[in-house]
């Protein structure tokens, strides 16, 4: 009952994020690729993430035919660890978020440091997850999803800049011409709202 | 072998969230990566920022891709096999900090090959190279007991990881597990507690300000 009333909030109030019909399908598709290596689903993935994914390496800084190449690489990054994507853990959107985040981590290291160790520790792992207690995934991540579109624009700004501009404190200070201070304040208030969401989620 | 429900003293939410976002230097990363291996409650807040990420990855606007992009992508997936799945079922609490991913991959002889470089009576240290492309510097510390760290505080944010040990100061008792999450500018002194050395991994953003004569005789000798 609680997924059909998020997913009516979001497309009453919010244009920022496409609705969660969109993301529910994209698990669908990915859990489709998962299960049997399925072409045209991921070609779908591919049409939805990969423009998504490289204007996110483009807010970054990356130009455009970089931009281009990274996430063709991000998407076979997807491709081929894509058996290892379970539906239950997380949904698409979440999972392709952290590949990207991994790839440009990567990227920028191997351009600070051209004569990488091939066995470089791998700092973020995509999720080998331990064996936590089931949280109900869809949930969770529906319900993160609403908070973040509702957020006051103040706060909006500040985790965009934050996560997809990949701006530390400071840095989002110094763009905003704000505070520190008021840069974290701001940022725990989003926090702050987006985890009383969850509150009656906790397993 | 440590129980997670030991464990008192986390990061703040905010590190938690810029560790999701791919924000953190490299050695702050290390910290919290290994700390997340002992502690559920954590992982969890992890995984709802990596959603609340997955949320901002939506809401990019797209950049069209290249008219031959998705064919570009098929040729380069080639023949090129799928990696099989094996999600680990690993237990969560029942192994050893200081073996735990990724701090191990730093650490490829164990804590035990360490080479301690003595920086002071009763406390030495080793330095791990994990130069990211933000700045930031990784270094394990060992305090025998009964020893002081010299009053010291931050220019930004310290994180410190007790591996083994126990150490304690004004916040509280810190045994393997817990971490402290510091930006304040409030001088500290940990006292390393118990009959063992307290060994504990120190991310710094920032070089330590020591308050004390000591320290500051110190400090040249710990290479900040």
């Amino acid at each position: 009952m609680y997924r059909a009333l998020a997913r009516k909030m979001t497309f009453q109030s919010h244009s920022r994020v496409p609705g969660n019909a969109a993301a529910d399908e994209m698990t669908a598709l990915l859990a489709k690729v998962a299960a049997d290596g399925d072409r045209d689903a991921f070609d779908t993935l591919f049409g939805f993430f990969a423009p998504r994914i490289k204007g996110y390496l483009m807010k970054i800084g990356a130009a455009a035919d970089l931009a281009d190449d990274l996430a063709q690489e991000a998407m076979l990054r997807v491709w081929r660890k894509a058996k290892l994507f379970d539906p239950a853990k997380a949904s698409a959107s979440t999972w392709i978020f952290t590949i990207a985040r991994n790839l440009r981590i990567d990227a920028a290291r191997r351009a600070a440091k051209p004569a990488l160790d091939p066995d470089e520790p791998t700092l973020l792992p995509e999720h080998e997850p331990l064996a936590d207690a089931r949280i109900d995934v869809a949930a969770r991540d529906e319900r993160i999803k609403a908070a973040f579109a509702a957020l006051p624009p103040a706060q909006y700004e500040v985790v965009h800049l934050h996560f997809v501009e990949d701006l530390t404190h400071s840095e989002i200070a110094e763009r905003l011409d704000l505070a520190l201070g008021t840069v974290k304040s701001r940022l725990r208030l989003a926090f702050e709202k987006i985890r009383k969401d969850l509150g009656d989620l906790v397993e | 072998m440590i129980s997670l429900s030991n464990i008192r003293h986390h990061p703040k939410v905010e590190t938690l969230a810029a560790y999701a976002a791919g924000n953190l230097d490299e050695a702050r990363g290390v910290v919290i990566a290994t700390h997340l291996t002992l502690c559920a409650d954590c992982r969890l807040a992890v995984r709802d920022f990596e959603s609340l990420g997955g949320a901002c990855l939506e809401s990019v606007e797209p950049a069209p891709m290249n008219e031959s992009a998705l064919a570009s992508f098929w040729t380069r997936a080639g023949a090129q096999e799928r990696a099989a799945g094996s999600a680990s079922k690993r237990a969560a609490n029942d192994f050893a900090l200081d073996a735990a991913h990724p701090l191990a991959s730093y650490l490829k002889r164990g804590v035990d090959a360490i080479e301690w470089r003595q920086v002071a009576p009763g406390l030495a240290q080793q330095i791990i190279p994990a130069e990211g492309y933000r700045k930031g510097v990784l270094r394990l510390l060992k305090i025998n007991p009964g020893v002081r760290i010299p009053k010291h505080s931050h220019g930004d944010e310290e994180l410190t990881l007790i591996l083994r040990g126990s150490y304690a100061y004004e916040v509280g008792d810190f045994s393997p597990g817990d971490l402290a999450d510091l930006d304040d500018s409030v001088p500290h002194s940990p006292l390393a507690t118990g009959e063992e050395a307290c060994i504990c991994l120190i991310a710094t953003s920032a070089p330590l300000r020591f308050k004390t004569l000591v320290g500051r005789v110190v400090q040249p000798f710990i290479g900040l």
